[in-house]
C-alpha cells in the first residue's frame, strides 16, 4: 500500500474517532447552551481536537518508523494529481457547507449551532479530501 | 473527440531488460513502484516526461512504449 494512503487512511481513522463521538454528543443535546462563550461546550471540542492531533502524531510515528523510506519519498507526479483531484473535491464541498453556515444558518439559529456546523463542513470536506485519496490509490488512478 | 485508449508494453520490455522490476524501473524515472504498475495496468496515464524517461530507460521510441487505439465509431 502506498504510504500516502497510509497516512490518508490514518487521518481518516482520527477524524472518525476524534469528531464522531464529538459530533454525537452534540447531536443528542447534552451540550445545549444559549450564550456564547461556552466553556463547556469550548472544552469538548478541545478534547476531540487534541485526541485527534495525538491520534495523528502517534500514527504519523509509527508509519514513519514502519517504511522510513517510503516516508522520504517525494510524491512524483501520480501521488501529486491525486492530492490535486482530492483537494477540488473536497474545495466544493466545503464551499457549499460555507456558504449554508455563513449565509443560510445566521437567519436560522445562532452560537454553538453555527460553529458545530462549520466545524462539520470542515469535517465533511476533510473526510471527502482524505477519501478521494484513497479510493485513487485503490482504483490506481 | 476520437474516443480510445493508451496501451503500453511496458511489462514485455521490462521481461527482455533482464525482468527488471517495477520499482528499479520507478527508481530511474523517478515515480513509485505503485505508478509504475498503475501505467502497466493502463489505469494512468503519465506525463509526457514520464513517457519519455520510461521509453529513455529501455533505450526504444516512444512508439514502442505506448501506443493510442483508437475506437471509431462504425460508419451508419
Amino acid at each position: 500500500m502506498p504510504y500516502r494512503e497510509k497516512t490518508a487512511r490514518l487521518s481518516l481513522i482520527a477524524m472518525a474517532l476524534a469528531f464522531g463521538p464529538y459530533f454525537v454528543i452534540v447531536a443528542s443535546g447534552r451540550f445545549r447552551s444559549g450564550g456564547l462563550p461556552d466553556l463547556r461546550q469550548l472544552g469538548l471540542y478541545a478534547v476531540a481536537a487534541t485526541v485527534q492531533v495525538l491520534m495523528l502524531c502517534a500514527g504519523h510515528f509509527f508509519l514513519r518508523r514502519w517504511s522510513p523510506e517510503d516516508a522520504q519519498t517525494p510524491p512524483d507526479e501520480r501521488d501529486l494529481a491525486i492530492m490535486r483531484r482530492s483537494v477540488s473535491f473536497a474545495y466544493y464541498v466545503l464551499i457549499a457547507g460555507m456558504i449554508v453556515v455563513g449565509c443560510v444558518m445566521p437567519f436560522v439559529t445562532s452560537g454553538w449551532a453555527i460553529i458545530n456546523a462549520a466545524f462539520l463542513m470542515i469535517v465533511a470536506a476533510e473526510v471527502v479530501h482524505y477519501g478521494v485519496v484513497v479510493l485513487s490509490y485503490r482504483r490506481q488512478a | 473527440m476520437t474516443a480510445g485508449a493508451i496501451a503500453n508494453r511496458i511489462r514485455a520490455l521490462r521481461f527482455h531488460h533482464g525482468e527488471m522490476s517495477q520499482a528499479e524501473l520507478g527508481q530511474r524515472v523517478g515515480v513509485t513502484r505503485q505508478t509504475i504498475a498503475a501505467i502497466e495496468a493502463g489505469k494512468y496515464s503519465p506525463s509526457l516526461e514520464a513517457a519519455f524517461r520510461i521509453a529513455d530507460v529501455f533505450k526504444v521510441p516512444l512508439g514502442e512504449v505506448f501506443e493510442w487505439h483508437s475506437k471509431e465509431k462504425a460508419p451508419l
